[in-house]
C-alpha cells in the first residue's frame, strides 16, 4: 500500500492535460468529430477492488463526442479547463473551483450552466488524465475537517515556512482545521500520543466530546466530518490509519444517509473512485449508532420517511453494502422503521455518552482506556 | 330605428315554463313567476346574480350595436356599497332607445310563444334585461336608473324604471331629458341599477364572462372596473378590439320543415290568414318551393285545397311526419354569423399570450331543420399553465357558457377526442386533456339547445358532436404539426449551433493548446450533420407591409442536392405573392413551387418571398415541402396523391361554382358533363403537363411594386 498519492511533475501534468486535447485534435484531423473517453461514472460501474481492498470504477467506458450540442459544449469547456489550469501552473497560484466556475463567464460558449457541472468535469479531467485535483491547482470549496486530540503536524504556511501545530495544546475549542491539500508537501505528520482516531459526524456531539474531554480521557483523536465528508478529510484519516497504524471508528447518526459517509471512508465513494485507493480507510470501523443502539439502548427516534426508505433499498443493492452486517442493519432498520440522531443519546445526561455507551461501544471493538 | 329589433329584445321567453304558464291563459303573478323560476334564469345565487345582470346588459348591447352597424364600447363599473349589495352602471355607444319604447323594454315579460323569426341572436339565451329590473326592485326596493340617447334626438332622457308586478309592466317616474353625460358620443344607452349580490373572483366571475365574451366578439372594445366600499379598486379589466369589422348581418328565415314540432305547427294552423294549404306550406316556411309542398301533402295525404284552420289534430301529426320523409334542401345558412377563423385568432391573442393558434371554421351544417356552424380555436404555448386540465372556452351564439361543463355536448365532444395523438397529455387516454392549451368552441345555431332551462350547458345532438369532433382533430393536427416543428425546429438549431460555434472553438482552442495547424473541418462537419437542412421564417417588413417568408437551405452532406422547394402560402381574396425574386410557379390553390439550383457539399442557399394584403401577425406558421431524393430535416417530402386531389377538388369545385352562376337548365347539364370531364381529365393527366401554363417567367419577375397596400 502506498503511503502517499503519486504526484506528478508540472511539466507531467501538462503533457497528461495536452493528450487528451490531443485526442480531440487527431481525430479532427482524421475528419471525425472529436471526442474523449472516459470511465462510467455510477453505481453501476464500481467494483471491488481485491488486490486495493476498496471500491474502484470497473471496466465500462462512455464517449463523449461532438455530435450533440451538449457534448460538444462539454468538449469545449474541457479545453478551456485546460487552459486555465496551464496558466495557473504557469503562474504559480490555484483557485477555488466556485471561482472556476465564476472566471468561466468570461469563456464564451465554454461558460459552465452550473458549479455542479464544472465539479463533475474537473473530476472527469482528473480520471483521465490520472493527476489530482491537487495538481490542477484546483481547491474545493468546502472546508475541511476540524480535528482535536494529542497529535503533532507541521503544515507549510503561506510564506513557505514549515509551522507545529499540536492539535491538542496549540489550538482553541474549534480545534486544528485540516487545510484543501493533506499531501506532505504542505502536510508532515511529526508525532502522535493517541490510541485512535474517532470520525464525529455531527458538529454537536463533536463539541461535546470535546467538552467532555474525551479525547484526553479515551487517548484518541476527534475528527469532525461535518457530514459528507471532503477530500481532505477522507485523506488525512487514510495517512493517520497508515502512517500510525492507529485504528479509525466513525460515529455518526442512524440513518441511511450516515451510512453512506461510512462507505464513503471505508470503501471509497462512487464519484471519487478513480483515487478510492488515496481516499478511503479500509480498516474503518462503523462504531453507532446502529439499529440495534436504538433498541438496546431505547432512543428517542423518528419515523422513516420515504426518501429514507428508498435510500435504504437503494443501499441493499449497493455493491458497498453487500457484507452480512451491514445487510442485517439495514433490514433490521427497514424492520423497525426508526432512525435515531447521535444527540439522542442526552436522554440519559449529558455525560452518557462518554461515561456509558461510547466505553461500552469500543470495548466491544476491543478498544478500552 | 328598427324596432323588429327591439322586439327580440324584449325577451320572448322561450322556456317550456312560460310556455305551459301562456296556455293555461292564467295570470301569474310576475313576482311570483321569478321566484319560481329564479335558478333558470341566473338569480339563484348571490354570486351569479351579478353576472347575469352584467351578461343581461352586454349582450343586449352587443345585439343593438351589431344591429345598427356600430362598433361597440362597452364600459361595466361594479361598485360595492354595503353588505350584499353591488351597484351596476353599464353603459353603450349603442343607437339607444326611443322614449316610447323603453318601458317595453325594461319593463315586461312577454310571455308565451308566437311565431318568431329564425335567425342567431344572443338575446335568445337570457330572460333578458327585465329580470334585471326584477331582480333589483325584489332584492333592493330600488329603481333602476335608465339613460338613453338616441341620434336623432338632441337630449337623453333619463327615467327611472319599477315594475307593477302584478299588471305585468313597468313603472316610469322621474321622466326628464338632459344631456347625455358622455360627450365622446352622441347615442347610447346606460342603466344603473342596485341589487342584493356578491362579486367573486375567479374562474366564474364577471371578468371572465367578459374576458370570454371580448373573445369571440374581436369586434369590441369592454372595460370593467370593480370597487370597493373604500372605492379602492378590486379588479380591472380591459379588451380592446382587434378588427373593425362587425359580424356579418344575419337574415332572418322561415323555419325549416325538419325543425318544426307539433305545438309550433298547429299554432300556426290556427294563426295563418292563408286559404289553401299549398301556399300556407310555401309562406310559413323556408325550403318549401311549390313542388315540395304538393310532396309534403302528397306524403301527409292532405288535400291541396284545404284550409289551413280546418286541418285536424292527426292530420298535423302525418304533416309532422311528412316533413321528416319528403326531401328537402338543407336551410339557407346566411341567418348564421360565425366569428371566423381569423377573428378567433384575434379575440384570442387579445385574451391569452400565447405561442401558436389554430383555428377552423367549419362549414354550415343543419340538423333537424336547424342550420348551425361549429368553430374551434386552439391555443398553445406562452402564459398558459402547463399543469393541469386545459381551459375550454364554451361560447354558444357568441355569448360565453360559464357553468356546467362538464355536462354540456361541447365537452363531451372535446373529451371524446384521443388527444395523446396530438401531443397532449390525456391521463386515462380521455377525457379533459392537459397542458399549456386553451380551446374554444364556438356553436353558431338558430336553434341552440341546451340540457336545462338553465342554458349553461348544450345538450345531445349527434350533428353537432359530430362537427365538432371533426374541427377539433382539424385543431389537434395543426398543433400535432405545431410541436413536430418545433421540435425538429430545435434539433435543428442545436445542430447548427454545434457546427457553426462549438466545433471551431473546439478546433481552435485544440489547435492552440497544442501549437498546431486547425484542421480543415468540412469533412467533420459532414460527419456530424450528414443531412440537408431547410429553415424558414416568418417575419412582416413594416414598411412595404409584406408578410415575408425566408428559407435557408443548407447541403451538409457529402453529396450535391437537387431540389425543388414547396411552401404553403396564405393565397385568397386580396392577398399576393408580391415579392418573389426566384420565381417559380403557382402548384396549385395555396403552394407555390420553386426548383433550385444544385447545391454543392456545405453549401447554403435562400429563397424568400412576400405576400401582401395581409396584417402583421395574420400569418405565423406555414408548410414546406419538396421534391427530390433524399430527407430534408425542415420540411416534408411533397405527397403528390394528395397534391392531384387537391388539384382535382379545386378544378370540380370552380366548374360547379361556374355551374351555380347559370340558371338556364341547359348550360347547367352541359357544364355538369364539363366538370365531369375535367375531373376524368385530370385523373390521366401527369401532373407536369398540367403545370405548364401557369409557369411564371423566372427571369424579369422582380419587384411587382406595392399595389393593394392600401386595401
Amino acid at each position: 500500500m502506498s503511503d502517499a498519492a503519486p504526484r506528478r511533475s508540472k511539466e507531467q501534468v501538462v503533457d497528461a492535460l495536452h493528450d487528451v486535447a490531443a485526442e480531440m485534435h487527431n481525430r479532427m484531423q482524421r475528419g471525425d468529430p472529436p471526442r474523449m473517453t472516459l470511465p462510467v461514472r455510477s453505481k453501476s460501474n464500481i467494483t471491488f477492488d481485491n488486490r486495493l481492498g476498496v471500491f474502484k470504477y470497473g471496466k465500462k467506458k462512455t464517449v463523449r463526442d461532438a455530435t450533440s450540442l451538449g457534448s460538444a459544449r462539454q468538449l469545449l469547456r474541457t479545453l478551456h479547463i485546460t487552459e486555465f489550469i496551464e496558466e495557473m501552473i504557469d503562474s504559480g497560484k490555484s483557485s477555488t473551483l466556485r471561482e472556476m466556475y465564476y472566471i468561466s463567464e468570461g469563456w464564451g460558449h465554454g461558460k459552465f450552466g452550473s458549479q455542479n457541472e464544472s465539479n463533475n468535469l474537473a473530476e472527469d479531467l482528473e480520471i483521465v488524465t490520472k493527476c489530482l485535483r491537487e495538481d490542477f491547482k484546483l481547491r474545493p470549496e468546502e472546508d475541511g475537517a476540524r480535528i482535536i486530540g494529542n497529535i503533532t503536524v507541521e503544515e507549510m504556511n503561506r510564506r513557505g515556512d514549515w509551522m507545529r501545530i499540536n492539535c491538542r495544546d496549540d489550538v482553541g475549542d474549534s480545534g486544528y482545521g485540516v487545510p484543501y491539500n493533506v499531501e506532505k508537501e504542505k502536510l508532515r505528520f511529526i508525532e502522535e500520543d493517541i490510541d485512535f482516531v474517532m470520525a464525529i459526524e455531527t458538529g454537536g456531539m463533536f463539541d461535546r466530546l470535546v467538552e467532555n474531554g474525551f479525547d484526553e480521557e479515551s487517548r484518541c483523536a476527534l475528527v469532525h466530518l461535518k457530514g459528507q465528508p471532503a477530500r481532505s478529510t477522507r485523506r488525512i484519516m487514510k495517512r493517520m490509519s497508515d502512517e500510525w497504524k492507529k485504528p479509525v471508528v466513525v460515529f455518526a447518526d442512524c440513518d441511511p444517509w450516515s451510512f453512506r459517509i461510512f462507505a464513503s471512508i471505508a470503501y471509497g465513494a462512487i464519484k471519487t473512485a478513480h483515487i478510492s485507493e488515496y481516499l478511503a480507510t479500509k480498516e474503518a470501523t462503523y462504531l453507532g449508532i446502529t439499529a440495534d443502539d436504538i433498541l438496546a439502548y431505547d432512543l428517542p427516534s423518528d419515523d422513516l420517511t420515504k426518501q429514507d426508505l428508498n435510500a435504504l433499498t437503494a443501499e441493499l443493492s449497493d455493491p458497498r453494502f453487500s457484507t452480512g452486517w451491514w445487510q442485517e442493519q439495514i433490514q433490521l432498520m427497514q424492520e423497525i422503521g426508526k432512525k435515531a440522531e447521535q444527540q439522542s443519546l442526552a436522554k440519559y445526561g449529558l455525560d452518557f455518552v462518554t461515561d456509558t455507551y461510547l466505553p461500552e461501544k469500543l470495548g466491544a471493538l476491543g478498544i478500552t482506556y | 330605428m328598427p324596432l323588429g329589433y327591439w322586439e327580440d329584445l324584449i325577451g320572448v321567453i322561450r322556456v317550456g315554463e312560460a310556455e305551459e304558464i301562456s296556455s293555461k291563459q292564467k295570470q301569474v303573478s310576475i313576482s311570483e313567476f321569478f321566484e319560481k323560476n329564479k335558478h333558470f334564469l341566473g338569480f339563484d345565487t348571490l354570486q351569479r346574480s351579478i353576472i347575469t345582470a352584467v351578461k343581461e346588459s352586454v349582450d343586449n348591447s352587443l345585439d343593438a350595436c351589431e344591429e345598427a352597424r356600430i362598433l361597440p364600447d362597452i364600459s361595466v363599473k361594479i361598485h360595492r356599497t354595503k353588505n350584499d349589495e353591488l351597484k351596476l352602471i353599464a353603459q353603450d355607444n349603442g343607437p339607444g332607445i326611443p322614449r316610447d319604447a323603453i318601458e317595453n323594454v325594461f319593463g315586461k315579460f312577454l310571455l308565451g310563444s308566437r311565431f318568431h323569426a329564425i335567425r342567431q341572436t344572443r338575446g335568445q339565451q337570457g330572460i333578458g334585461i327585465t329580470g334585471v329590473v326584477m331582480y333589483s326592485q325584489l332584492t333592493t326596493g330600488s329603481k333602476t336608473h335608465v339613460v338613453s340617447k338616441i341620434k336623432s334626438d338632441s337630449t337623453a332622457v333619463f327615467v327611472d324604471l319599477g315594475i307593477d308586478t302584478k299588471k305585468n309592466k313597468a313603472i316610469k317616474s322621474g321622466e326628464k331629458r338632459d344631456t347625455w353625460p358622455d360627450e365622446r358620443t352622441e347615442q347610447g344607452l346606460r342603466i344603473e341599477t342596485l341589487m342584493k349580490a356578491k362579486y367573486q373572483r375567479g374562474k366564474k366571475s364577471v371578468y371572465q364572462y367578459l374576458r370570454m365574451t371580448s373573445i369571440v366578439n374581436p369586434h369590441a372594445s369592454i372595460s370593467l372596473v370593480v370597487t370597493g366600499e373604500d372605492g379602492g379598486v378590486i379588479e380591472e379589466g380591459q379588451w380592446n378590439r382587434t378588427t373593425d369589422k362587425l359580424p356579418r348581418e344575419v337574415k332572418e328565415i322561415r323555419p325549416h320543415p325538419r325543425g318544426v314540432h307539433l305545438g309550433t305547427l298547429q299554432r300556426l294552423l290556427r294563426d295563418t290568414k292563408e286559404r289553401r294549404m299549398t301556399s300556407f306550406l310555401q309562406r310559413n316556411f323556408s325550403m318549401v318551393p311549390p313542388s315540395a309542398s304538393k310532396r309534403i301533402l302528397e306524403a301527409a295525404k292532405i288535400e291541396e285545397t284545404r284550409t289551413p284552420k280546418r286541418i285536424k289534430p292527426e292530420e298535423s301529426r302525418a304533416l309532422v311526419s311528412a316533413f321528416q320523409t319528403v326531401s328537402l334542401r338543407d336551410p339557407p345558412t346566411d341567418c348564421l354569423s360565425p366569428i371566423e377563423d381569423l377573428l378567433i385568432k384575434k379575440g384570442l391573442s387579445k385574451a391569452i399570450d400565447s405561442r401558436f393558434a389554430s383555428t377552423v371554421t367549419r362549414k354550415p351544417k343543419a340538423s333537424q331543420g336547424n342550420p348551425f356552424q361549429i368553430e374551434v380555436g386552439l391555443v398553445f404555448g406562452g402564459d398558459l399553465q402547463s399543469e393541469g386540465p386545459i381551459e375550454i372556452l364554451r361560447f354558444a351564439n357568441r355569448v360565453p357558457l360559464m357553468y356546467q361543463q362538464g355536462g354540456c355536448l361541447l365537452t363531451k365532444a372535446l373529451e371524446s377526442v384521443d388527444w395523446k395523438r396530438y401531443g397532449l397529455e390525456q391521463p386515462g387516454g380521455s377525457g379533459i386533456p392537459k397542458g399549456p392549451v386553451a380551446i374554444l368552441i364556438h356553436l353558431a345555431s338558430t336553434n341552440v339547445q341546451f340540457t336545462s332551462e338553465a342554458k349553461e350547458a348544450v345538450s345531445y345532438d349527434e350533428d353537432v358532436f359530430d362537427e365538432i369532433r371533426k374541427a377539433m382533430l382539424e385543431v389537434g393536427r395543426g398543433l400535432k404539426n405545431h410541436l413536430k416543428k418545433s421540435s425538429q425546429r430545435k434539433k435543428a438549431k442545436e445542430k447548427f449551433e454545434l457546427v457553426n460555434i462549438i466545433l471551431p472553438e473546439i478546433s481552435r482552442k485544440s489547435s492552440e493548446l497544442l501549437s498546431r495547424e486547425e484542421p480543415d473541418l468540412a469533412p467533420v462537419i459532414t460527419q456530424i450533420m450528414n443531412a440537408v437542412f431547410l429553415e424558414e421564417e416568418l417575419s412582416w417588413d413594416k414598411e412595404k407591409k409584406l408578410a415575408m417568408c425566408s428559407i435557408t437551405l443548407h447541403n451538409y452532406t457529402a453529396r450535391a442536392r437537387a431540389y425543388t422547394i414547396l411552401s404553403k402560402w396564405p393565397e385568397g381574396d386580396g392577398t399576393a405573392m408580391s415579392y418573389n425574386p426566384t420565381g417559380g410557379r403557382k402548384e396549385t390553390r395555396g403552394l407555390w413551387a420553386w426548383r433550385l439550383d444544385t447545391l454543392n457539399p456545405g453549401t447554403s442557399t435562400l429563397l424568400e418571398f412576400g405576400i401582401s394584403g395581409l396584417s402583421n401577425g395574420e400569418w405565423n406558421e406555414t408548410d414546406i415541402f419538396f421534391r427530390g431524393n433524399g430527407e430534408i430535416i425542415g420540411a416534408t417530402k411533397m405527397d403528390e396523391k394528395l397534391l392531384e386531389e387537391q388539384r382535382k377538388t379545386e378544378a370540380l369545385e370552380a366548374a360547379m361554382e361556374e355551374v351555380r352562376k347559370r340558371e338556364d337548365d341547359a348550360v347547367i347539364r352541359k357544364l355538369a358533363v364539363r366538370a365531369e370531364e375535367i375531373a376524368s381529365v385530370l385523373v390521366t393527366y401527369p401532373p407536369k403537363e398540367t403545370r405548364t401554363e401557369e409557369t411564371l417567367p423566372k427571369t424579369g419577375a422582380e419587384w411587382f411594386g406595392l399595389e393593394g397596400d392600401d386595401q
